[in-house]
């Protein structure tokens, strides 16, 4: 008798199409998020290893992270790499917050894996809660010089600046 | 009618793989501070293109603050190369569960792991500033701004903005 | 109400005519207050009679018609017509375990796993001269795991047993906790150490795809994360579940 045993990309997309709850995309994004984070790191330790082999090396890759090569600047490629930088923390924040909503479930087996709902409207809502001034800020730099406002709060940045680097 | 005691003692368990449940909880807590505070100091309060060799062997030389910075750097590499590494780890092994590929596959990672593990640590531990590459730099910095003087400046607001600090701070 | 006239889409897999499974599409008139089962059975009573599934007792029991209905792991006969919020009705054998015929998997993997738990009263102590006795609280410890009927709907919905077959999934767990937490077992130790496994609960992520599949409604996630916590604790409390949640 010859049975159906599904292979490696079957079991994939079949598992996409099951109709999981929150649960399940939670899952999902928290492991996509992680290994896009793993993926970002292995490249980021091998730049900053530069540091100490290659300066000019270094600066060049930090100029092409800021959309220069050559030292001529490419608008799309700088729009590219803050668009990605966005994707990176927004990745990083979804992962550490959905993080601690798993720590939650192992440290009260009961409450808080009773209230898995809530939670993960918890972790949205503390997402965005991060997420839309983080995203305003790097696309801000990008788009607009400073007004009376921003300018008062870079200068303020300017003095946090000089204690944290 | 109490026929048992309440609750009874098993031998406490061991093993690898609870050590690896026990080790992503506790440096995940560790990176929720140290990854978002790395993230939020040099996307927010700095910016990506702010930040170059002279921003970098600043803060890793800083006399006051540099020990702080490094320490910072060098735990947060640790546990990130540790913890990405074994959730990639336990992601291929829902996928791969014959007992030598498992072998293989950890084998592999862990020797990943341990180079950039070694890459990571020398770069952070063994710095020093390059004082000739930065004078070669700033020399040809006023070369150019002695050229280009007049020129409407470039770059963004916070770009110029932090370049200003940094300049003062030499 | 009235007849709703259902599109039912069933995965066929016939062994002798298939190499992989396809879709196969049936028009049957339908009383809301049918259950998918009938529906079932009134294609293959009607139109073809070659369709292959398990049923048994047909009334949420004895766990033989798991399948996944639109897109869910559900049983047969515990799905209203009435509740499908289209008229077009999907039918899939269920995740993770090979397919034998149409909607019937081969449920070997599934027992083996069950049975590698020990899922069964451990206790060498001598034959006491009555019962053993036990509390209602020390029975109400543990009274959600007993409750399962081994349908697979949770094991077949959970992610990891999808990619990892050697893992002894969610069912097993529930019926590991089942004696675990009774005061009259003496197993504790024996399966908590088959559970701290690579294939044991460690590769539990919490997705809790098992907890809103189980017919039964057991509460699977929390067993697991409870089996999980003894593993830590070096301790299991066998009395009620009551102190756990003061404790936590």
């Amino acid at each position: 008798m010859s049975v159906y045993r599904r292979g490696l990309v079957s079991r994939w997309v079949e598992g996409l199409r099951y109709g999981g709850g929150v649960g399940q995309w939670s899952w999902l994004r928290h492991r996509s998020t992680g290994l896009g984070i793993l993926l970002y790191l292995v490249v980021h330790i091998w730049d900053t290893f530069l540091v100490i082999f290659s300066p000019a090396s270094y600066d060049a890759i930090m100029g092409i992270y800021g959309g220069k090569f050559d030292g001529v600047e490419y608008p799309l490629l700088r729009w590219a790499f803050r668009l990605g930088e966005l994707g990176l923390i927004a990745s990083v924040v979804f992962h550490a917050v959905n993080g601690l909503r798993v720590i939650l479930f192992d440290l009260s087996p009961i409450r808080a894996v009773g209230a898995q709902k809530e939670l993960f409207w918890a972790v949205t809502a503390l997402f965005f809660f991060i997420m839309i001034p983080v995203a305003f800020i790097v696309i801000h730099s990008l788009v607009a010089e400073p007004t009376t406002v921003t300018a008062a709060i870079m200068l303020r940045l300017d003095l946090v600046r000089s204690f944290a680097y | 009618m109490a026929v048992t005691a309440r609750s009874r003692r098993v031998k406490p368990a061991g093993g690898f793989e609870l050590a690896a449940w026990y080790f992503m909880r506790i440096s995940g807590l560790f990176l929720v501070f140290l990854a978002l505070g790395h993230l939020c100091i040099m996307h927010l309060i700095h910016n990506v293109e702010s930040i170059n060799y002279n921003f970098v062997s600043d803060r890793w030389t800083n006399p006051r603050t540099g020990y702080i910075w490094r320490l910072w750097d060098l735990t947060m590499v640790n546990l990130a190369i540790l913890h990405g590494f074994n959730g990639l780890r336990q992601i291929l092994e829902e996928w791969i569960n014959q007992a030598k590929s498992r072998v293989l596959l950890r084998t592999g990672i862990w020797i990943f792991a341990g180079a950039l593990l070694l890459l990571g640590n020398y770069a952070i531990l063994m710095f020093v500033k390059d004082a000739d590459y930065l004078k070669n730099r700033r020399d040809a910095a006023a070369d150019a701004v002695t050229v280009k003087a007049g020129v409407e400046r470039s770059g963004s607001p916070r770009t110029r903005a932090s370049v200003v600090v940094f300049d003062a701070q030499r | 109400m009235s007849m709703r006239t259902l599109t039912v889409r069933i995965k066929r897999y016939v062994p002798e005519r298939d190499r992989a499974p396809r879709w196969e599409e049936f028009k049957v008139e339908a009383d809301p207050h049918d259950r998918v089962l009938d529906v079932i059975q009134k294609v293959k009573w009607d139109q073809d009679e070659t369709i292959g599934l398990r049923r048994s007792c047909a009334h949420g029991v004895c766990g033989s018609d798991a399948m996944r209905i639109n897109g869910v792991n559900r049983l047969a006969c515990k799905v209203l017509i009435k509740s499908l919020p289209s008229d077009v009705l999907t039918l899939e054998p269920i995740l993770g375990l090979p397919v034998i015929k149409d909607l019937i998997v081969d449920m070997k993997p599934f027992f083996d796993h069950y049975k590698s738990v020990l899922p069964y009263l451990i206790n060498d102590d001598p034959p006491p001269t009555t019962e053993r006795l036990q509390s209602p609280e020390e029975r109400a410890r543990f009274d959600d795991t007993t409750r399962c009927i081994l349908c697979a709907c949770c094991t077949a919905a959970c992610p990891p047993f999808w990619g990892d077959d050697k893992y002894v999934g969610p069912a097993a767990i529930v019926n590991a906790h089942r004696f675990i937490f009774d005061s009259r077992d003496r197993g504790a130790a024996e399966r908590l150490d088959i559970l701290n496994d690579t294939e044991g609960v460690w590769r539990c992520r919490t997705v809790f795809n098992c907890t809103n599949a189980c017919p039964r409604e057991i509460k699977v996630t929390q067993a697991i994360q409870e089996v999980k916590q003894a593993l830590l604790t070096g301790e299991v409390d066998t009395h009620s579940i009551v102190n756990i949640h003061q404790e936590t």
